[in-house]
């Protein structure tokens, strides 16, 4: 067939470049514009020396450390369900996924607001407690309130991914393993484990990065306490008005992100596949 | 052949959802043997398969091994190893990795890994592609690693769920010797299960033909091709001409108008029966010298022999031969006694025999079943 | 039978952890009193209000036709797109392309959000407009970021779609147009519905990338939501969030059983069913937004848009005993709609759109960012001179004409009382505030009032208070708040320390910024309007705050049994020491003289006493509860009534030197040397750590270094496996895994999740 192309097949992609040159390609820039430069807008590095502060530097940290450990945690909440989520009948499977779905659509603010009203030293959880006569436990504005949030808001990230790929896994494999020898838990752990990695990874993507950035959560379940880099970036541009020192913690936190993604996606390239 | 029985099959039944798949079966099969369950689509063959495998726990019945009953050991604790239809390699692992899977569950040495998991490989004829991603392989060499992957554990019995069925012909006829020749250099029980006939006959010892979750006939391939038991065996294995025919006495039959001679006796007087006579038997004659005459509808020419359509009687015959006749040509039929095959009356008479609708359709059919089968 | 019971209740568990906080907010949404911590027995009260809340319901209208608008729009775009990409032959240009539309979705949030920003405040400065940020930017912003997810779920079904299938079809004798329509089409359409739906909640979700590229009048629910969080939710965002939550569940039971049966049987009618409600679906939302865009401009509307503090209007909200307040707004419609009416003589309808802004940064930092399109906004004393300096608000009229102009001025006039004698500059101090006293107003004073503090009176003993120093006291740690804006936290220090609030020296700063460090670790947590919230439910003991917002805590408090108490901070000599703030209304300069009009409308109607339209200037007095410079509201026999005596709390430390501390104690506008330290010690003080605790930072190493073993242990173990047969081997070949990259796959799972939330096909 002499494969002419009609001008629709041409200009079709045209709308979409344009926009994301301006609205996608544009706005990268700027951020590395602002990043660079004072307010007089002359080149300086002055922005990401700033950063090199102890202060800054903690924050980083902390936000790498809570981040982690809330995608931790996830993982680990979140793996098991998925399996017992793909055991069920397709039809429990399909309430059961809607089940996890359905709390995404309430606005996350709403849902972290209720709970504080859970978690408070006169909250709804400690006065259980007291009537049980467990004695209040201090939970809000924790370092473990922070990581609750974070844990509570981007759990349905990591379920679902990962049941998405566990679902796939061809049964016939779990045989197959448990055919040459393999007990149930070595079912899992050699065959469904390693082929649900990209699941994992992707579940792994799915709360690091939101968790790493967030910066409501903090502040209302932490007490503004443990300030994060989303915190601190939005106080740049909300009430500190510091675009450039804004712009360089964000381009940090890009960068924190490729590196962070790269490692994850090249070790599962390399190892996720043997891990038996 | 060794008489010992490996694996014993009581009165063995299974329903899933109300539906009857497994019909009280019983089947005994003996070491070093290679058995082949052959069938078409919703048999049960595979079910019977999964349940020696411990996939499937039967609703009745025992599963014996070496005379112990096997129902609730777990599938990796039975010395059966299994090639699954579409081989279910493990995806993340290498074709080195895939045969060391099971030698790895048992923390065996990776000296003793690497020779077995060789051999193995030279077996199958599949030296030096250790490293190879087993996604990346051709259907027959993923085939050989399956194989390779099941017998590495020595098992007592492997287990083949059709496993040649996703290959060419070219490729099937070549496996099938190789499958046979590895069997008959580890003197493992093969069970095989096809719904390919011909595959069942030229690599097994003992055939076992299932229709609706029961066992039909259990025999070598040459009885069961020779003396198919009922209209069902008859029309599986291979083509025939199944009429209806009336046992005048032993050794005289009348079908089609005609008295014949035959090798068959033990039947009641005047009892129906059916008469099978395979299309190779038959020889066309001049018209006066026949005992069947007919007028010829139409002429297939199938390589090795022509393929000819006869009515007679308002029946179809087929006849393969190698002798072309021109259709609408009147035409005799000889058939020696030896040709006839008597079979008493079955649930399946009346169901097979007559060529009128013959059609390759009917293949296609199963393969549809055969499918939703598999996802069970 | 064991394990499976296991499975099951760990399925119940975690069920239950994610929707433990649901069931909190459906419960409280039936709450008959406000409070979102305790339950007061059954009620709709919170639903009913709902309804009556301007407000929120104009939100949930932006919010829909934004969700709309942007998903149209990014559906259009990016099915085209993904037709274009298809056909590609260029890999590296499709490559890139590919790359460049996943970046919203792989990149956080909130580095979308600023990175727009930044662009729309820079195009802004070019083509030296105020006004970028509004209603088009956020638009803008939508669509960048629902593209990728449009794109994505159309793209498959193109690579899907046979290409036997157009040729065939015009062999068949379609042409080029008839076969996209007749057979294309239907066939990527699935993926079109998914894609819209996606992006459709997306965008009705999205808060942070709407956060900093909203601009004025335009608040969409999310946003709305954030305001409210900073104060004090009250429960009739939780009866919305209910609703929401009803209507999403049965819409998704809808979808799932009816999925179910489609799979069955389906017939060629329930086909041209099927297209008929997707087309009417379509339809009904295309008309829903047309509709809401045309209803709009029938008739002629004025719209007066207000950016004001949180809860600082009367808005028609009920009290515990289900009295409903005066809706100012409300009333300022109908008033101003009938006057104009009358004035023009055609019906005109007057719409006020009511924003709010938790603090005085905030607002600036809005303004400075060009989120133009305010009428009316309502800064503190400092903020108005910093506005006034850097020409961000008009004059309203010069001082000979302002009392032709605001019909009401003269209500801020203060009048000796009896027997007492005042300097003219006393009579006009609120008229000629500090910082607008010159030739020009360009404020009109709404209310004024004092920083105290206040605390719990059931927990504080009576000696430790009295000083500032309440708030450094170990003896409450953990049951301290502080302000969270700079000027107001280091205010509290510099009262403290005796320096002076305006200009403290080099060496004050850092005593100051010293002594907010040391407080750091013992302060439970930095807010503005959370405050109410914490103090009234005794989460917290000690705040410093404002007089107004101390009575309406109090008066909170008293219904749940806990006793708040407030006072003044004094120094060791006795004296007074705190800061004196008024809030007035201004006009931002980008207003032009036609809405200017209806902004001086909407002033003179907040100095009104006018019954006829619920005494605007009283029911906001008695519903904020701050002082007020009005003296037809001070001198209010019933106001007075209400106030039952606490009036004294509001009123009384300021009445007698009234000038002098404002002179003293106010906030004044720091020169830029002053205002930049300030912001760098807030910066420094926010990010100095308080509370070191190694433990998360330990916890995460091990974890860190386990898993880091792990892999290393994986590798080695798999060199010495391959050690026997790696080298012999003669064919390598690479892993297959590599022809499907995997960021392609994660992308494939990334989607099939959000689709999957969106719709389950």
């Amino acid at each position: 067939m002499n494969n002419k192309k009609s001008l629709l097949q041409r200009a079709a992609a045209a709308p979409h470049i344009v926009w994301s040159v301006l609205f996608i390609i544009a706005p990268l820039i700027f951020v590395i514009y602002y990043a660079f430069t004072d307010s007089e807008g002359s080149f300086t590095m002055e922005n990401i020396k700033n950063l090199a502060q102890p202060s800054y530097l903690e924050i980083f940290l902390r936000s790498l450390c809570f981040a982690f450990l809330a995608t931790i945690i996830c993982l680990i909440i979140a793996y098991p369900i998925a399996y017992f989520i793909t055991k069920a009948s397709p039809k429990t499977q399909k309430i059961l996924i809607m089940l996890v779905m359905l709390p995404m659509w309430m606005n996350f603010l709403i849902r972290t607001y209720s709970w504080m009203a859970l978690l408070e030293d006169s909250g709804i959880i400690n006065t259980v407690l007291k009537l049980l006569g467990l004695g209040p436990i201090h939970m809000i504005n924790t370092e473990g309130a922070v990581i609750l949030g974070m844990v509570y808001n981007f759990l349905p990230y990591m379920i679902l991914p990962i049941h998405s790929v566990l679902s796939k896994i061809d049964t016939r494999l779990m045989e197959a393993a448990s055919d040459l020898g393999c007990n149930h838990f070595q079912v899992i752990t050699k065959v469904v484990f390693p082929l649900s990695i990209p699941g994992i990874i992707s579940g792994i993507t799915m709360v690091f990065v939101p968790s790493i950035s967030t910066f409501y959560i903090s502040q209302k379940l932490g007490g503004g306490n443990f300030d994060l880099i989303g915190d601190t970036i939005e106080r740049q541009f909300q009430t500190a008005y510091n675009y450039n020192l804004g712009a360089a913690m964000s381009f940090i936190l890009m960068i924190l992100i490729i590196i962070s993604m790269t490692i994850m996606n090249k070790y599962a390239d390399d190892d996720g596949g043997v891990i038996i | 052949m060794n008489e010992k029985k490996i694996i014993e099959l009581k009165s063995v039944a299974k329903s899933f959802d109300g539906e009857v798949i497994l019909d009280n079966i019983d089947l005994d099969v003996y070491e070093k043997e290679f058995i082949t369950l052959l069938g078409p689509s919703g048999c049960g063959k595979t079910t019977t398969l999964r349940i020696i495998a411990g996939f499937v726990t039967p609703d009745n019945g025992d599963v014996m091994f070496d005379g112990v009953k096997i129902n609730n050991v777990p599938p990796y604790k039975r010395s059966v190893n299994t090639v699954f239809q579409k081989y279910a390699l493990f995806p993340h692992l290498n074709v080195y990795e895939n045969i060391a899977f099971a030698l790895r569950l048992n923390k065996v040495s990776e000296e003793e890994i690497y020779e077995r998991v060789e051999e193995m490989l030279a077996m199958v004829n599949l030296k030096g592609f250790e490293k190879r991603d087993v996604n990346l392989l051709s259907g027959g060499q993923q085939q050989r690693v399956a194989i390779a992957r099941a017998l590495i554990n020595k098992p007592r019995v492997l287990l083949l769920d059709e496993p040649l069925g996703a290959l060419d012909l070219k490729l099937r006829k070549d496996m099938q010797n190789e499958l046979k020749n590895i069997q008959r250099k580890t003197g493992i029980t093969f069970i095989y299960v096809t719904h390919d006939q011909e595959e069942a006959l030229s690599m097994s010892d003992t055939v076992v033909v299932m229709a609706n979750g029961k066992i039909q006939q259990i025999g070598t391939p040459t009885d069961i091709y020779n003396e198919p038991e009922n209209a069902f065996v008859a029309d599986f294995i291979g083509e025939s001409n199944i009429i209806d025919g009336v046992m005048l006495d032993d050794y005289r039959v009348k079908f089609s108008g005609h008295e014949f001679n035959c090798l068959d006796k033990g039947f009641a007087k005047n009892e129906a029966i059916d008469a099978v006579v395979r299309p190779e038997d038959v020889d066309v004659v001049e018209p006066e010298k026949g005992m069947l005459c007919g007028i010829v509808d139409s002429v297939t020419f199938k390589g090795v022999h022509y393929e000819t359509i006869v009515t007679i009687n308002n029946f179809k015959w087929m006849i393969q031969s190698t002798d072309y006749v021109a259709p609408s040509q009147k035409i005799g039929l000889y058939i020696e006694p030896d040709a006839i095959h008597i079979m008493k009356k079955s649930e399946f008479s009346d169901m097979f025999g007559d060529y009128s609708s013959f059609s390759d359709e009917l293949e296609h059919l199963s393969d549809i079943t055969e499918e939703e089968e598999e996802r069970e | 039978m064991k394990r499976k019971a296991a499975s099951n209740i760990y399925t119940v568990l975690v069920f239950i952890f994610l929707y433990m906080p649901i069931a909190v907010l459906i419960l409280f949404s039936f709450n008959s009193s406000s409070s979102t911590g305790r339950f007061d027995g059954f009620s709709l009260r919170w639903y009913r209000e709902l309804f009556s809340d301007a407000a929120t319901m104009n939100a949930l209208k932006n919010t829909l036709i934004l969700a709309v608008l942007s998903s149209i729009i990014a559906t259009v775009i990016g099915t085209l797109a993904a037709y274009g990409i298809n056909k590609m032959k260029n890999r590296h240009l499709k490559g890139g392309i590919t790359a460049v539309t996943n970046v919203p979705m792989m990149n956080p949030e909130i580095v979308t959000g600023i990175s727009m920003m930044l662009l729309f405040v820079f195009v802004g400065g070019i083509i030296n407009s105020k006004t970028v940020l509004g209603f088009g930017t956020v638009l803008i912003a939508h669509v960048t970021f629902n593209l990728p997810y449009v794109i994505l779920s159309v793209m498959p079904k193109f690579k899907q779609m046979d290409k036997h299938l157009p040729e065939a079809a015009l062999d068949l004798g379609c042409t080029p147009m008839q076969s996209f329509l007749k057979v294309e089409l239907p066939q990527i359409l699935p993926g079109i519905i998914s894609g819209f739906i996606m992006a459709f909640t997306l965008s009705l979700d999205d808060f942070i990338i709407s956060y900093f590229t909203v601009g004025s009048g335009f608040e969409t629910l999310p946003i709305r939501i954030y305001s409210m969080t900073k104060k004090r939710v009250t429960p009739d965002m939780y009866a919305l969030s209910t609703l929401i939550f009803v209507v999403i569940m049965i819409l998704l039971l809808l979808s799932n059983i009816s999925g179910d049966k489609e799979k069955k049987t389906l017939t060629l009618k329930q086909k041209k069913r099927r297209k008929i409600a997707i087309i009417s679906t379509f339809s009904v939302i295309a008309a829903t937004t047309l509709g809401l865009f045309i209803g709009t401009s029938f008739t002629e509307v004025v719209t007066v848009n207000v950016y004001n503090w949180g809860e600082y209007i009367s808005d028609g909200g009920e009290d515990e005993d289900g009295v409903a307040s005066v809706d100012v707004n409300k009333e300022f419609e109908k008033y101003y709609s009938k006057y104009l009416s009358e004035q023009k003589g055609r019906k005109i309808k007057v719409k006020v759109n009511y924003t709010t802004y938790a603090s005085n940064e905030d607002l600036y930092a809005k303004l400075k960012a060009g989120a133009g399109g305010y009428d009316v906004i309502v800064p503190s004393d400092y903020m108005i001179e910093r506005l006034i300096a850097e020409g961000l608000i008009q004059p309203i009229a010069s001082r000979e004409e302002i009392t032709n102009v605001i019909k009401n001025y003269d209500y801020l006039l203060r009048e000796p009382s009896d027997g007492e004698t005042m300097t003219k500059e006393e009579t006009e101090i609120f008229q000629k505030p500090f910082y607008d006293n010159g030739e020009d107003v360009y404020s009109v004073m709404y209310t004024y009032g004092v920083v105290g503090i206040i605390y719990n009176a059931d927990h504080v003993s009576e000696e430790d208070i009295g000083g500032w120093d309440l708030l450094w006291n170990e003896k409450y740690k953990g049951k301290i708040l502080q302000f969270n804006n700079a000027r107001d936290a280091f205010g509290t220090a510099m009262y403290k320390l005796g320096v002076n609030v305006n200009d403290p020296t080099a060496e004050q700063w850092q005593d100051v910024l010293n002594e907010l460090i040391k407080q750091k670790p013992i302060v439970q947590s930095y807010v503005m309007d959370e405050v109410f919230n914490k103090m009234e439910s005794g989460e917290a003991w000690i705040a410093p705050y404002y007089a107004g917002d101390a009575l309406s805590m109090i008066y909170q408090a008293e219904d749940r049994n806990i006793n708040l108490g407030f006072y003044y901070p004094q120094n060791e000599e006795g004296e007074t020491v705190t800061n004196v703030f008024a809030d007035a209304m201004c006009i931002p300069a980008d207003v032009s003289e036609e809405q200017k009009a209806h902004a001086i409308a909407y002033i003179d109607f907040m100095l009104s006493v006018d019954e006829n339209y619920g005494s605007p200037a009283i029911a906001n007095a008695e519903y904020i509860y701050y002082a007020s410079p009005n003296r037809m509201v001070y001198t209010n026999s019933s106001y007075l009534e209400t106030l039952d005596g606490d009036e004294e709390i509001i009123y009384a430390p300021i009445e007698n030197n009234i000038d002098e501390l404002f002179n003293t104690y106010a906030y004044r506008n720091l020169s830029s040397k002053n205002l930049a330290t300030l912001n760098s010690n807030w910066e420094t003080l926010k990010v100095e750590s308080s509370s070191f605790n190694g433990t998360i930072y330990i916890i995460s190493a091990v974890i860190a270094i386990a898993i880091i073993a792990f892999i290393v242990f994986i590798a080695v173990r798999r060199k010495y496996r391959r050690k026997l047969y790696w080298e012999q081997s003669p064919i390598a070949i690479k892993k297959a895994s590599k022809n499907t990259p995997s960021d392609d796959l994660s992308d494939t799972v990334t989607i099939a999740i959000k689709r999957s939330k969106s719709n389950k096909d």
